[in-house]
């Protein structure tokens, strides 16, 4: 009878336990979605996604002539490499405009378990941004089958680019968090995406030049995006996507331990 | 208060002098910003001393040591062909004709050659003082895809008559060859000038140039030449650009080989000059004679050694790679000087304590841009020096440029750095928001280059390199570009568009957009 | 309730806290007052858990702040008016911080009304008066209705109007049963409404008292005395027991004699005088005697008799 009764105590407390931890994560997830969607810069940060992307994309198609053999939905999908930039933002600006204005401490009286305010950034921002990659991706996916020859539209490419942004976005708002500069974390993500295919297409050294692709964020990520030529890339398509991953799941951690022992 | 106002020019000096201490002690106690400018340096240092390339020169014992030939004027070349000559002494012309020129390209598989002429495939006729590489020469010749030419000394390429043969598509043909008209060319000497020309029917000769050979000898070495250099292919893979190549053969048919005005004799000779490995080994293995008509295959090229992905080896640009790391690391110190002092306020501070605003500006530009140029100086000589030293004890061959030249990439390395971070300073100034300042700067700066890089069509590709601010990357320019040597002159390798300080002037113009737009646009908001 | 037991800090080089130790108890308005440097605001931040103390322990109702689950329901704070996005409208920077504690706007709406921001609820905090981000930041500490408030410095910016607004709220606060602490320079305004003052200097607590047990151990209150013959004066004055003081102006201070037996000295001595004020003692110099030792910035006033 009183191990009845204990176990049904135990199975009240636990119940208990995961109903007041899944509200406390609703209510961390609640104000950061209240936080983000009440900036006054958001609309504008995800129009130039949008637009930026798009206008690429659509500048580069109408530019181009391909020969045959090009891969098209890789070339219809060029803008996601404008958009980025605008990603890599609208990431570091979730986390670093908290700490130019010392709002951070607010933040941190509110919600002390700090990992679970990283956690529920990461979430709001990976659904943001999903939502504006989608319609960008599907602007370029319009463009590409106005503008260029037939075979333009494929899956794969256009699902990872919605991916390859969503965690461009995750990224930038780890290092974000680390660095606790709007300024510097930003300098780092372009050098990071634009600065590190520069340099490894200068390595001359053939075996060099493939492992940077293979491990840069922006090229091993951007791989998804390719359809034709498989078998010339540095690395496959998803496995790029997958080190892309791994690369915002480290800077993530690593900005959680930092939030968690230093200062605020 | 007039005489308040009515300063003097010393005061105005001293005023400045006053605002630029100011700006450096600003700048100088920031620990972040110092160690920022310090990283910078590091990166570029970092990059170009890694020593990521390999090579194989000096690397498989003493004799090879990659030591191009050097020509008549200094330069390295290629001197690689096969020559069917004789040694004719004194004055005198020699004529033959060209029925076909076909040639095969490595790549497909050992088993599987390609067919294809490559553009500057040559066959034709070719004086030279002796067989020695890198001597003194004149050839008349067909190329497979630019007509007929006369080249002399590496250096010197003319055109002929356009048209005759058809211009090809500039890269490989596959399956081509040129069309089966036949060309008359034909070489003449006289004393130290050597002139070419060439005929469609043999008896009308239009001359195509004259070439004036100083040490030419009496005795010179005269008769058919086939070669074929290095096809290179773009490859467009995602983020990456590369290039694609490997030797090639070609084969020219000749008949109506006849010496005249002077020069006799039929003791023609096939011979290899340069032997290279895919090629014919022995003058035995490249003739194929039937009667009049003489086959020869040839591989290889007569013509300067450039660097980069088509031929040997790298220029000393190469060394620099790490050059947008530190830019990138500029524009965000540059930015962040200055977005800074609105982050808190501060702006009205300073602006308290030196009311003229462009004066400020101006300080600031100099504090920033001269830190930069002077730690840029310092890693881009560290590693113009050492790297090389790195790159030729890895094996890698580095075409050794002239002091002036070396002068002028690190001190135009440095300069870029200061101008780039003084853009962003301008840019800082206008935004006066830190992140849109600069992911401006890093876009403006970094963007165009990747994509000319990596999707643009090759004319946009160069336009936009002339126009936007990487422009200036020219001055890391090292090797001369020549139009008669097929290579893949990117960026990547150390070509460029515009002439160095052309590209430099166009940084320096955008700059100096950015900062005047900063100057009037400061003087008249509210602090 | 907040209980705060041998904090100790190091920032580097220096100490911030060297064995910090007092209690904020339920019902009174405690005041937290010490030199600049003292530890004040760190002493705070630890408790909220944004900083982490070397050693030592600060609980709030017996937790430490990071354990607990809603802890804007547990204390309230203002830290630090300015901290908000500058972009946001009031209402929407209490509406995330009402959120993030499981409230909802209803609440937003009431503590608007509590710090009489309603008005100016829609606009920019970024372009809100300084006095304005006050109110605001009370407002956010109000939100989870705590039974703890932490207030560093309440009171700056604040026009007189809102100075007796900050006033009477505090006192109302502690008179609902919660416990306060207020850290202020303003030792006037903690005067009339402390009940217990923390003073502390160099990391450590000096004095933790009720404010009339302060007051009663500074020393008695000077006397100022102007008299056309300050030489006969001052010597009559020594003579009873008095150490006197010469300001430059003419007067004369005189410490350790009640006002009643410096008259009675002077008419007895026939010394004209034509004025005679006597200083209470005031928060002010209780504190200024508890920290003398303890002040690591001390300005100098020109011409002033220390």
């Amino acid at each position: 009878m009183r191990t009845a009764l204990r176990a049904e105590w135990t199975r009240a407390l636990r119940a208990e336990w995961t109903r007041a931890l899944r509200a406390e994560w609703t209510r961390a997830l609640r104000a950061e979605w209240t936080k983000l969607r009440t900036s006054p810069g958001l609309p504008a940060l995800l129009a130039a996604v949008v637009v930026g992307t798009v206008a690429l994309s659509a500048a580069v198609a109408a530019a181009s002539d391909p020969s045959p053999g090009t891969d098209l939905p890789k070339l219809s999908l060029t803008g996601v490499q404008l958009g980025q930039a605008v990603v890599a933002i609208l990431g570091v600006l979730m986390m670093g405009d908290e700490y130019a204005s010392g709002m951070v401490a607010v933040t941190l009286t509110a919600v002390p378990r700090r990992g679970r305010v990283l956690a529920a950034k990461a979430a709001v921002v990976a659904a943001v941004v999903a939502a504006a990659a989608a319609v960008a991706v599907a602007g370029c996916v319009v463009v590409g089958w106005l503008l260029l020859p037939a075979d333009a539209v494929a899956a794969r490419p256009a699902v990872g680019s919605v991916l390859y942004l969503v965690l461009i976005g995750l990224l930038s708002l780890g290092i974000a968090t680390g660095v606790r500069s709007s300024a510097a974390g930003v300098g780092v993500l372009l050098a990071l995406l634009y600065v590190l295919p520069i340099i490894a297409a200068a390595v001359a050294d053939p075996d060099w030049q493939r492992h940077l692709r293979q491990i840069g964020p922006a090229s091993a990520g951007l791989a998804v995006q390719a359809q034709a030529n498989a078998g010339d890339l540095a690395i496959g398509p998803w496995k790029g996507l997958g080190v892309l991953a791994l690369w915002a799941v480290g800077a993530l951690l690593a900005g959680a331990v930092l939030l968690e022992r230093r200062d605020a | 208060m007039t005489g308040a106002t009515n300063v003097t020019g010393l005061a105005d000096v001293t005023a400045f002098a006053n605002t630029l201490r100011a700006e450096w002690t600003k700048f100088r106690t920031v620990r972040g910003w110092v160690l920022a400018t310090v990283a910078g340096a590091v990166l570029i240092v970092v990059f170009g001393l890694q020593p990521g390339m390999q090579g194989s020169c000096g690397k498989n014992g003493p004799g090879s040591e990659c030591r191009p030939p050097v020509g008549p004027g200094g330069e390295e070349v290629t001197d690689s062909f096969t020559f069917f000559h004789q040694a004719l002494t004194g004055d005198g012309s020699v004529t033959a004709r060209v029925t076909g020129l076909t040639g095969q390209l490595s790549g497909g598989g050992p088993d599987r050659p390609r067919q294809g002429v490559v553009p500057w495939a040559k066959a034709g006729l070719l004086v030279k003082a002796g067989t020695g590489q890198g001597s003194t020469y004149a050839a008349v010749m067909l190329t497979g895809g630019h007509g007929a030419r006369l080249q002399y000394d590496y250096t010197h390429d003319l055109a002929g008559a356009p048209g005759a043969v058809p211009r090809l598509v500039p890269g490989v043909v596959p399956g081509g060859g040129t069309r089966n008209e036949p060309r008359w060319l034909r070489l003449s000497r006289s004393g130290d000038t050597v002139t070419g020309a060439e005929s469609a029917d043999g008896v009308r000769w239009t001359t195509i140039g004259t070439a004036r050979l100083a040490g030419l000898p009496a005795t010179a070495q005269v008769g058919l030449f086939v070669t074929s250099p290095q096809y290179t292919e773009e490859v467009h893979d995602g983020l990456a650009s590369g290039a694609m190549g490997g030797p090639s053969l070609a084969t020219g048919t000749f008949d109506h080989l006849t010496t005249g005005d002077g020069w006799t004799g039929t003791a023609w000779q096939p011979d290899v000059i340069g032997v290279r490995g895919d090629g014919p080994a022995t003058g035995a293995e490249s003739l194929e004679r039937t009667g009049d008509v003489v086959r020869l295959t040839g591989s290889g090229d007569i013509a300067p050694e450039v660097a980069g992905a088509g031929g040997l080896g790298v220029s000393i640009s190469q060394t620099l790679v790490g050059t947008f790391a530190g830019l990138i690391v500029a524009a965000v110190v540059g930015c962040v000087f200055v977005t800074a002092e609105y982050r808190r306020g501060l702006v009205r501070t300073t602006f308290l304590a030196s009311p003229g605003r462009a004066r400020v500006l101006a300080a600031k530009a100099a504090v920033v841009g001269g830190t930069m140029f002077v730690t840029g100086l310092v890693a881009a000589a560290v590693v113009v020096v050492l790297g090389q030293r790195v790159l030729r004890s890895n094996g890698v061959y580095v075409h050794p440029a002239p002091t002036s030249t070396e002068i002028r990439v690190i001190v135009g390395t440095a300069a870029v750095l200061a101008l780039g971070a003084v853009l962003a300073l301008g840019l800082g100034a206008l935004l006066r928001r830190g992140v849109t300042a600069v992911t401006a700067a890093v876009v403006l700066i970094v963007l165009p280059y990747l994509l000319a890089m990596t999707v643009l069509p090759a004319d946009a590709a160069r336009w936009l390199l002339r126009v936007s601010p990487a422009a200036a990357f020219a001055v890391q320019q090292a090797a001369p570009e020549y139009p008669q040597v097929e290579s893949l002159y990117t960026p990547v390798d150390g070509y460029f568009p515009l002439a160095p300080w052309a590209g430099f002037a166009v940084l320096a113009g955008w700059a100096a957009v950015a900062l005047t737009a900063a100057a009037v646009v400061l003087r008249r908001r509210d602090a | 309730m907040i209980t705060v037991n041998g904090l100790r800090k190091r920032f580097g080089p220096t100490t911030a806290l060297d064995g910090m130790t007092f209690t904020v108890r339920p019902g009174q308005v405690t005041g937290f007052v010490g030199p600049n440097g003292a530890g004040k605001s760190t002493t705070m931040r630890i408790v909220l858990g944004l900083d982490a103390a070397d050693a030592g322990e600060a609980l709030v109702d017996g937790h430490p702040y990071r354990a607990l689950r809603n802890p804007l329901r547990h204390v309230g704070a203002l830290l630090d008016a300015s901290a908000l996005g500058p972009g946001r409208s009031a209402r929407n920077h209490l509406l995330w911080l009402a959120h993030s504690q499981g409230l909802g706007t209803h609440r937003v709406d009431e503590v608007l009304h509590e710090a009489g921001l309603t008005a100016v609820a829609a606009r920019r905090a970024g372009g809100f008066s300084l006095g304005m981000r006050q109110r605001l930041g009370v407002a956010a500490a109000l939100l989870g209705d705590p039974p703890t408030l932490l207030l560093d410095e309440p009171f700056n910016g604040m026009d007189p109007e809102g100075i007796i607004w900050m006033r009477g709220f505090t006192r109302a606060l502690a008179a609902e049963g919660r416990a306060v602490l207020v850290s202020s320079h303003l030792m006037s305004q903690l005067e009339d409404i402390a009940d217990r003052v923390v003073v502390v200097g160099r990391g450590k607590v000096i004095a933790d008292a009720s404010v009339s047990e302060l007051l009663a151990t500074v020393s008695d209150g000077r006397v100022t005395v102007r008299s056309a013959a300050a030489d006969t004066a001052a010597a009559v004055l020594a003579d009873g027991g008095g150490s006197v003081a010469a300001t430059g102006d003419g007067a004369l201070v005189v410490a350790g004699l009640s006002a009643e037996t410096v008259a009675g000295l002077l008419s007895r001595h026939a010394v004209p005088f034509s004025e005679l004020a006597a200083h209470r003692a005031t928060l002010e110099d209780a504190y200024l005697e508890l920290t003398q030792e303890a002040v690591d910035y001390r300005a100098t006033i020109p011409g002033e008799a220390r």
